[in-house]
């Protein structure tokens, strides 16, 4: 039972680590120039750029840098203690960094440690006014994005798409045309799903088939019911059966119960009741 | 008088006779046959009587524009065609499935879940030759569930894949369901020796009624997150099985197991086979479906066989040695391939039992093909 907990717990943790991994963070859209389009909460227009989550899970990005400068990694810091700082699976937010982001530049998303670089973006030189770099879903379930050449229209807070996400059969007849990897990958599941629940009831069936049997005997050490009196009955049951003498329909099962009459039981008074 | 004329002439455009086309008597004649088998042999009956009849309703030719056909909007068809088509009633009907499984068989020997999982390789085995015979990747994972023999993972695998071929594929997984036991048999016999058909399993132990509680509970955790697409079906597989083992919810089991699915499976076998017109169905692609499946449902039966064969080889005691008949029950046509087990079993020794045991496997099936229906549409969808 310990082992089982100990499996639990550790699924647990790791569900708990992935869902705050940052490496599930894209830059997805910088605009450098942004002279007609959205304003920030001061009601001013000022470059901003885009953070999209691409796993399943929430991350929480506080305390993330931002910058433009390889050298100075640190320039901007994701405020931390924000709610709005988690961001939930295939979420996207925009942030306006407190530097201005100029095209020809390269766009860094660093980590809380201020070191590790978890995505980048170059903004081209000659990105025109209210345009924007972005990276769009190659997929269509929005996990995997690749970085769009052209300037595109700014779509601040929504999942950059350009209506060419590959479906998912169309990537296995790409990258598995024979289907060989599907094949040993999904066998491999079913098998391992099928492990895991093969562990569970054998550890858990011990566990409790066990006690059950236990209880069973320790039931069956206190009842005072001879197997002799159920013989008795079984075939007495049989005998009315076998010559016909059932007199109604019987269900299937046959429950047969001990019971020690008392002094006052109904059944052995051979009184008849009063009646009044 | 010519006013008379012209009105029956107009009348004679819309009646069968004059839309007729050899096609639509060839998917009669098939759907007379369905209901002949369904009645006459008792194969599969509450299946193939009506996908039977739904492919005569399909196929009555009719004058187009009139809205009463199944792929026309709006029709009274087209709404029923919504369950399939949406991939509502495959969950429906896992609900069902779940309040009227037994898992004890399962719970009490875990080691044949595994048999389970051997026999899902019919699945993977028709994925590879689908791809081989030029299907698309959706359109193959499609076809090789087929292999798990279970209709209503057939229909919603297909629904969300491949649309297109859902007929087929459908119409071919409820055939060979019910023809388990002419495929099944004389692969068991073929890879087994009469030693080995003569092994002897113990009688499952008893199961506790916190054990049975407890399974769809863990089983629906486990398989759930690790494969959260096949979601629908594991879903209500395994709330229908809580609905039964819990005790307290007897009414609920009850109309689950009944009512529910009986309306459901009436549904789903009448508009599947009311899907089949002939136009969209008599093809090239449609034989081949049936032949992949052919091949998907023996590959699930020797790979079902073969792995326990492979298993006894790591068993030490004779007495816990498992009988390769078992093997075939591993896909997830209930009961009737754990049947097939005990059949086969009797006939090498009268006094053998196996079906018990084979139900182990034979649920585990389900699971599994849910989880690989799930994997697919993960992957392919």
């Amino acid at each position: 039972m310990r082992k089982l907990a100990g499996i639990v717990v550790s699924l647990l943790l790791a569900v708990g680590a992935s869902a705050q991994n940052l490496s599930d963070l894209i830059i997805s859209e910088a605009c450098p120039v942004n002279s007609t389009g959205i304003v920030d909460a001061n009601g001013q227009r000022r470059s901003w750029m885009e953070i999209t989550n691409v796993s399943t899970g929430t991350v929480n990005y506080a305390g993330c840098f931002i910058s433009d400068d390889k050298s100075d990694l640190q320039k901007f810091m994701v405020p931390k203690g924000v709610i709005a700082n988690r961001l939930g699976a295939r979420q996207v937010t925009v942030i306006w960094p407190s530097f201005e982001i100029l095209p020809g530049k390269t766009l860094y998303l660093v980590s809380t440690d201020g070191k590790t670089v978890i995505d980048t973006i170059e903004i081209p030189e000659d990105i025109p006014a209210d345009m924007s770099v972005r990276k769009v879903a190659r997929d269509a379930r929005r996990i995997d994005f690749k970085t769009d050449p052209s300037p595109a229209v700014p779509t601040p807070g929504l999942i950059n798409t350009d209506g060419s996400e590959e479906s998912g059969s169309n990537r296995m007849g790409r990258i598995d045309p024979h289907g060989w990897t599907l094949t040993v990958t999904s066998v491999s599941v079913v098998f391992g799903a099928l492990l895991i629940l093969l562990i569970i009831f054998t550890i858990s069936g011990n566990t409790i088939s066990g006690k059950y049997k236990r209880r069973l005997k320790k039931e069956f050490s206190h009842s005072k019911a001879s197997p002799d009196a159920e013989i008795a009955a079984i075939a007495m049951a049989l005998e009315l059966y076998l010559n016909d003498e059932v007199h109604d329909k019987e269900s299937y099962r046959i429950t047969i119960t001990s019971v020690t009459p008392r002094w006052s039981d109904k059944t052995r008074n051979f009184r008849k009741p009063i009646v009044k | 008088m010519p006013h008379i004329v012209e009105s029956l002439q107009q009348f004679w455009q819309f009646t069968g006779f004059a839309n007729c086309t050899w096609q639509n008597l060839v998917m009669i004649l098939i759907g007379i046959f369905f209901i002949t088998m369904g009645i006459v042999k008792e194969w599969e009956p509450l299946l193939l009587v009506p996908i039977g009849f739904g492919m005569i309703i399909g196929n009555i030719p009719m004058f187009p524009g009139l809205n009463i056909g199944i792929y026309e909007d709006g029709s009274v068809l087209n709404v029923l065609y919504q369950g399939v088509k949406q991939g509502w009633y495959p969950p429906l009907i896992f609900l069902g499935i779940g309040a009227m499984t037994d898992f004890s068989a399962l719970i009490s020997q875990p080691r044949l879940i595994l048999i389970g999982a051997a026999a899902q390789m019919g699945i993977f085995g028709a994925y590879l030759l689908a791809l081989a015979c030029g299907f698309a990747p959706n359109e193959a994972g499609a076809i090789g569930i087929i292999g798990g023999a279970d209709g209503p993972t057939a229909i919603f695998l297909s629904s969300k894949l491949a649309p297109d071929l859902m007929g087929a594929i459908a119409v071919s997984a409820y055939s060979y369901m019910a023809l388990v036991p002419v495929i099944q048999r004389p692969i068991m016999l073929a890879l087994t020796t009469k030693k080995e058909r003569l092994i002897e399993m113990p009688k499952p132990r008893e199961v506790s009624r916190r054990e049975k509680i407890i399974f769809p509970i863990v089983g629906f955790l486990t398989t759930a997150f690790i494969v959260p697409s096949g979601l629908p079906l594991l879903g209500m597989l395994f709330f229908g099985n809580l609905l039964k083992e819990s005790g307290v919810t007897r009414r609920l089991a009850n109309t689950a197991s009944s009512s529910l699915i009986d309306i459901v499976t009436t549904l789903i076998g009448l508009t599947v086979g009311a899907s089949t017109q002939a136009d969209k169905f008599l093809s090239g692609k449609s034989l081949l479906i049936f032949g992949l499946g052919l091949l998907s449902f023996i590959i699930a039966t020797a790979s079902g066989v073969l792995f326990v064969k492979l298993l006894n080889l790591f068993i030490k005691n004779p007495a816990k040695k498992i009988n390769p008949l078992i093997g075939n029950a591993g896909v997830s046509a209930v009961p009737d391939s754990a049947r097939v087990s005990e059949v086969v079993g009797r006939e090498s020794n009268p006094s053998n039992h196996l079906l018990m045991n084979a139900m182990a496997p034979n649920v585990a099936g389900v699971i599994g093909s849910a989880v690989a229906a799930g994997i697919l549409l993960g992957f392919l969808g």
